[in-house]
């Protein structure tokens, strides 16, 4: 077989830091090959090495069995390398064609005019040799994110790329999507040409990839091929040590009522009963998860425990205390942690260092203000505490947000949230796109926290994660509690059925006591 | 997300529907009295509207305004909004005046004013693009700049803010056309209206059907995207800013051949034009053709404003008259709403950051 990329030796440093340590990485033509690791492990960078994004430090790129100087994606690309960011390139009023070709427009009239006749052609043909299902003449910004990476796909093509390296491509998708993008994949290697994908997620590269590479630290782990490894071989691959993919915990020892929700109502922004009359209570030592699938109500929930809205009817107490139209502050005040589900929108400020972030919250307690200013070497002592503790990586507290992995911001976040000291702890999807490692992590703090008898409310989608965590099982299905039910004896499929609205039999339901029956 | 962008698109749109029905409805209701009963106020204000002369000060009024939102259009496209479009029209104004006095021609001093304009934009651009300026921040200095160096430049040379006078262009008439009632005015008027209508073409064209204007708007909405296609970013930024000096010293040049003499006293005789040109290209929504179409509206009650003052149709102050233009920008501004700006329109753009 032909070897269409071989990287020898790369090493790539950046002040402080060793992103790639001498990888070697040996692709064939024809074939889908994952690099798989962790965020941070030096997947992005290595490529970017490739794509000429980055200039190696040691070590040299070899495309098509020639040794390559690639010092920008413009040399990359001439070779017939193309990448597909993680973050799309793409003008969104533009339509797909001219996102497909600018830059390489067709001309007429002496080269000053765009031939738009000649471009749509051009890409209608691409479209259809690969089976694509693309209109070129949409915009970007009307249609699905699952088109708009085909629209990417399309455009390194039409640049003539033989081998496409794809940055976290699922990231973005639905389950759907990612289907489909897995058959756009296979119906490219079929027509010779050469894909490499990044990811964190094992179940996608072994499911998608003829070969895995993993790189944990910079360093290349090893290559494998995708049929004959388990999931938990790579998982120690991938951290380098064993993962307990499944928690080992003691039974809960409910205590008294930390949080308590009655007949809750809360509408969403058209005046729909997003939430229509939820009860439920979560007490000190036990996790109350809720499962569902995505806008039956979790956000709007959230929100009103969180006093991000206000309810429209019934109450929510604390500790006794109600706490129905409290603000923020109050409710921060007395004992609550909320780990958001976008971490971007707003668990951080993306443009704030660590030392700011780590400030967020807590901006008002008489620990970080002294006379009506910030006390910053308090607050500095702070980030570097919750860094430390939370291995966020860089250890920097002056680094931007912005700059850390996915991985490492809800590390962060999560870190800030619980040094609070919280009794009540609502987390909202606290894994979404977390790798692995980190996910382990966060796991074990939020079964640390219930250890030490407080009161969590854990929402989240990932079906694994809310049974895995939660002591009783909440299904919502539209705005409405369906169920609740114990997380260890009810099955895939029972949940399945609770979260389409319907009742399958036999459910194991728990009732507030702790007491499991039939 | 994209019922979102569709919804911004229709109700923007209907905003600018409705503005265009509400002057077309009072249009029709003065022609009604204009026909019925020439005598009464309305139908006197009819009339006013109506004539020739106003649409030929219209269209003289629009020229610098117009020329002037064309460059704000490439600049803000491109991603630099340049707020300093007021201070290129103030040089240029005053330099083609000084070429034109220098070396005894109307059009050699016209190229003088869009080469100072230019030169002035090309500063603005390396520090907005090099030095990585703010662009509100340097704008301002671009206007300050010239505000102050204009008419001091006019009383080292001419002993005071007034330059003296060089005579004006004389007018292109096209025999017969010109005789048209109140369209004619369109075919007896100064160069630089023909230069107005054909910029405004050429702009439109350049946007919407070149491989430059499509880079264009690639670098104001997403420059990574153009970066990662393999164009130089600030290679385009640093074309369209220039461009912009270009067209707005077309305007000022225009503006102060038109008079014939270079006036600085208080904000000079370009007088906030500079300003109005954004709120012109805004109102437009990035097209040069609603540019200048949002001008004309604006230009148009400016010179009825005038007309009505001498006229004395209506026993009003004339300070309250003087307002009426503002007055409908305001209102314009208020109904149109949303203005969709390009995506990173004012944001620096550096290669190969994260």
């Amino acid at each position: 077989m032909e070897q269409a990329v071989h990287l020898d030796g790369i090493t790539k440093r950046f002040p402080g830091v060793v992103a790639n340590d001498d990888v070697d990485l040996a692709v064939e033509k024809g074939t889908v090959h994952a690099l798989l690791g962790e965020n941070g492990a030096g997947k992005t960078t290595l490529m970017n090495v490739l794509y000429g994004l980055y200039q190696p430090t040691e070590g040299t790129v070899n495309v098509h069995g020639e040794t390559q100087q690639f010092d920008s994606p413009r040399d990359a690309i001439d070779e017939g390398v193309g990448m597909i960011h993680q973050h799309f390139m793409l003008v969104d009023p533009m339509t797909v064609t001219e996102n497909i070709t600018l830059g390489n427009e067709p001309r007429k009239w002496l080269g000053l005019t765009v031939d738009s006749e000649q471009s749509r052609k051009q890409v209608r043909e691409l479209s259809e040799r690969y089976g694509f299902d693309v209109d070129p003449d949409a915009r970007i910004e009307d249609v699905g994110v699952g088109v708009q990476q085909r629209v990417e796909i399309l455009k390194a093509l039409y640049r003539g790329a033989d081998v496409l390296i794809l940055d976290e491509p699922t990231a973005v998708l639905t389950p759907q999507e990612v289907e489909d993008l897995f058959r756009v994949l296979e119906e490219l290697t079929d027509q010779g040409k050469t894909i490499i994908f990044i990811t964190h997620k094992l179940g996608e590269a072994m499911e998608a990839a003829d070969e895995i590479t993993v790189l944990r630290e910079g360093k290349n782990v090893g290559t494998v091929p995708a049929d004959d490894i388990t999931r938990e071989e790579l998982a120690e691959m991938m951290v380098g040590r064993e993962v307990l993919l499944d928690l080992d915990r003691d039974p809960a020892e409910p205590g008294r009522s930390i949080l308590d929700v009655e007949d809750l109502v809360v509408e969403d922004d058209r005046g729909v009963r997003a939430v229509d009359g939820i009860s439920l209570e979560v007490r000190a030592g036990e996790v109350l998860g809720i499962a569902g699938v995505d806008g039956n109500g979790q956000s709007e929930l959230v929100e009103a425990i969180t006093g991000l809205q206000m309810p429209d009817e019934g109450t929510i107490t604390y500790d006794d205390v109600d706490r129905t139209t409290d603000s923020r502050r109050e409710r921060i005040e007395a004992g609550l942690a909320y780990i958001p589900e976008d971490r971007q929108e707003r668990g951080l400020v993306m443009d704030f260092d660590l030392v700011e972030n780590g400030l967020l919250g807590s901006q008002h307690a008489a620990d970080y203000t002294s006379k009506g200013r910030i006390d910053w070497n308090h607050t500095r002592d702070h980030a570097e505490e919750i860094i430390e503790e939370y291995d966020v990586r860089p250890p920097d507290a002056d680094a931007h947000a912005k700059s850390l992995s996915g991985g490492n911001q809800q590390k962060f976040v999560v870190g800030r949230e619980f040094a609070r000291d919280p009794r009540l702890v609502v987390a909202s999807h606290p894994t979404r796109g977390v790798d692995v490692g980190s996910m382990e992590f966060i796991h074990d703090q939020i079964n640390a926290l219930r250890e030490a008898g407080r009161a969590v409310l854990l929402i989240s989608s990932n079906l694994d994660e809310v049974q895995s965590l939660s002591d009783r099982l909440a299904v919502v299905y539209e705005g409405e509690i369906v169920d609740i039910v114990d997380p260890e004896r009810v099955t895939e499929e029972q949940l399945g059925l609770l979260m389409a609205g319907q009742q399958p039999d036999a459910v194991p339901t728990i009732a507030a006591d702790g007491e499991g029956h039939q | 997300m994209t019922n979102d962008s569709a919804m911004d698109r229709l109700l923007s749109a209907s905003g600018r529907l409705f503005i265009a029905a509400a002057a077309f409805l009072t249009l029709a209701v003065l022609a009604g009295f204009g026909l019925l009963a020439p005598a009464s106020t309305p139908g006197q204000i009819f009339w006013v509207l109506a004539s020739k002369s106003t649409l030929s000060s219209t269209l003289r009024l629009s020229v610098p305004i117009v020329l002037a939102a064309l460059g704000g259009i490439f600049a803000e496209k491109s991603g630099i909004i340049n707020i300093g479009l007021e201070g290129l029209l103030i040089i240029s104004a005053f330099a083609a005046i000084f070429g034109a006095d220098a070396t005894g021609s109307l059009w050699l001093g016209f190229l003088i004013g869009i080469v100072a304009s230019t030169l002035l934009a090309a500063v603005f651009a390396v520090v907005c693009i090099e030095f990585r300026a703010d662009q509100i921040i340097a704008g301002l200095a671009v206007w300050l700049i010239a505000l102050g160096l204009a008419p001091f430049a006019s009383q080292v040379f001419y002993g005071g803010p007034n330059t003296s006078n060089v005579g004006t262009f004389d007018t292109i008439t096209v025999p017969a056309l010109a005789d048209i009632p109140f369209f004619g005015a369109l075919f007896d008027a100064s160069p630089a209206v023909y230069i107005m209508f054909l910029a405004v073409a050429a702009s439109w064209y350049v946007l919407n059907r070149t491989t430059f204007g499509r880079w264009v708007r690639a670098a104001g909405e997403n420059p990574k995207a153009l970066d990662t296609a393999g164009v130089d970013v600030s290679r385009v930024r640093y074309a369209a800013v220039l461009l912009s000096g270009v067209l707005s010293g077309m305007g000022g040049a225009a503006l102060a051949i038109n008079i014939g003499q270079f006036t600085g006293n208080g904000p000079t005789m370009v007088n906030g034009k500079g300003f109005i040109a954004i709120v012109a290209y805004l109102f437009g929504n990035y097209n040069p053709v609603g540019a200048l179409l949002s001008t004309t509206l604006f230009a148009g009650l400016d010179a009825v404003q005038l007309r009505l003052q001498t006229a004395d149709v209506i026993a009003v102050p004339d300070s309250l008259v003087q307002t009426i233009p503002f007055v409908a920008v305001i209102v314009v501004l208020a109904l149109v709403g949303k203005t969709r700006l390009p995506e990173a329109a004012g944001e620096h753009y550096e290669s190969g950051e994260e």
